[in-house]
């Protein structure tokens, strides 16, 4: 038997399967500069990036239990550059021990009829908001101070409105599976900003209630 | 008389060029140090040698103020021969740094005045000393004084008065707010307190008008690379003009992906 042909052969996919490590904390506005101050003294040396962001949040829903989720981001700073499409799985049940949010993470790029593709795939926008703060870096670690504002009118980025007197605080590091390392160099970046802000593991499903 | 005085010279000289070689080999690490290892160096570390070269400059001082020292001001030093030809013995004892005993050598190392603008900065110096009067340079000897204790004092007091009051301080004025971190983690993750959208019901898949088809066409086409049929129904919506002018890569690169996507639901 001859093989079939290439065009009818399944494409698997070639990515490694990466994990997203996060610790999250907030800081009030009236402290922010002390903490940014202490970030640039902290991370790699270069320019802090400022950034502003508009996120949709799509849902299926299927028949089975939980929605599938994918969040589509695109960046209000540069409105001509790709939109950023992201999966991120159930935080891993691992050992109680390991100090960071461990999810399966899968990061694409797309072009600007995603909202469309998505509606017409199935998926139906169920929140968006909007994000704008600074990035650090420091090796690979990622530390983003953002605050967060509701969209009042779906759809309009320019009206917005603040939801608290805090900027969101997060440390991510996006990693292979089955690198426990990385969580502990996680956590002593984190005791280097107490007692500042409290950078913690915060399992999303606790907040739903 | 005069061997014992030129006993005491010799070991005086002795002393001092070892002194001065230690200074020497100390400049040395920390030249190397601060070159080559600057990305590992750490603010005590390079403290810790500010602190060695001081030490042994005052080695030196204690040395030169001894009373065995003769007094070297009155030595002088007369060079004998001066040439401009390479001397290889010199070379070697001074570490290749004066290959050549000339006359341009000679007014730096066998220098005895400072120059002369310095020497003018110090006339300048010691003129307005005299000139302030003894009480004013006694006022201000103390202040100085005073204002170096009261330094100390607050540097080497114990630490635990400080801490209190400064935790106290950072007691009254929280950096964060608990509450403030739930609830954006909850409006980040799934949306609390976000405002939920339902734009009513589903779009026709695959029912493109015939103007926006047609603008789609070449797109639609450079899609089908290594992909189903079947996908080009939900490519449908308007494709906005810009994306003509890059073509294939973005769409076949997000294809690509989109298909590994699949593989999840």
């Amino acid at each position: 038997m001859e093989a079939p042909p290439v065009t009818v052969m399944p494409i698997t996919s070639g990515t490694i399967n990466m994990m997203e490590y996060l610790l999250q904390g907030s800081v009030l506005d009236s402290a922010l500069e002390s903490l940014l101050h202490r970030l640039r003294g902290l991370c790699d040396n270069m320019e802090p990036e400022t950034f502003t962001d508009h996120e949709l949040v799509f849902l299926l829903k299927g028949q089975q239990g939980n929605p599938f989720i994918l969040r589509a981001r695109r960046s209000l700073s540069h409105p001509t550059a790709p939109w950023h499409l992201r999966y991120l799985g159930q935080p891993e049940v691992g050992d109680k021990s390991r100090h960071a949010l461990v999810r399966n993470c899968v990061d694409v790029a797309a072009s600007h009829s995603l909202p469309d593709f998505l509606n017409e795939m199935g998926f139906r926008m169920d929140h968006e908001f909007v994000t704008s703060g600074h990035i650090f870096r420091k090796g690979a670690m990622k530390v983003v101070v953002c605050n967060v504002s509701r969209v009042l009118v779906p759809g309009n980025t320019e009206n917005t409105e603040r939801m608290s007197l805090s900027h969101l605080v997060e440390l991510s590091v996006l990693a292979p599976a089955g690198q426990d390392t990385v969580s502990e160099d996680m956590r002593s970046f984190a005791e280097q900003l107490k007692p500042l802000i409290h950078l913690e593991k915060i399992d999303p499903s606790k907040q739903r209630h | 008389m005069q061997q014992r005085e030129e006993k005491q010279l010799e070991a005086s000289v002795d002393s001092l060029i070892s002194l001065v070689a230690h200074v020497k080999n100390a400049l040395q690490n920390f030249i190397y140090k601060l070159e080559n290892e600057y990305e590992r160096l750490t603010w005590p570390s390079v403290l810790d040698n500010f602190g060695l070269l001081s030490g042994q400059l005052n080695t030196i001082n204690k040395m030169l103020k001894n009373e065995k020292t003769p007094s070297f001001r009155s030595q002088v030093i007369i060079p004998l021969l001066l040439s401009q030809k390479p001397d290889d013995d010199l070379t070697v004892l001074t570490e290749q740094r004066v290959p050549v005993f000339s006359h341009e050598i000679v007014p730096d190392y066998l220098r005895t005045k400072p120059d002369p603008e310095v020497e003018e900065q110090e006339k300048q110096l010691s003129t307005e000393a005299t000139r302030i009067g003894p009480d004013v340079a006694q006022k201000q000897i103390q202040a100085l004084n005073k204002m170096c204790s009261n330094l100390l004092e607050k540097l080497n007091n114990p630490r635990e008065d400080r801490d209190a009051e400064s935790a106290a301080s950072r007691l009254n004025k929280p950096f964060f707010n608990p509450g403030d971190t739930n609830a954006l983690v909850a409006a980040v993750a799934f949306g609390k307190g976000l405002s939920k959208c339902r734009p009513p019901g589903p779009m026709a898949p695959g029912h493109p008008g015939q103007g926006p088809m047609m603008s789609g066409g070449p797109t639609l086409q450079q899609v089908t690379i290594g992909g189903g049929p079947g996908q080009q129904g939900g490519m449908g919506g308007p494709v906005a003009p810009q994306q003509q002018g890059q073509p294939g890569y973005n769409f076949t690169y997000a294809h690509h992906h989109h298909l590994s996507l699949f593989h999840w639901l």
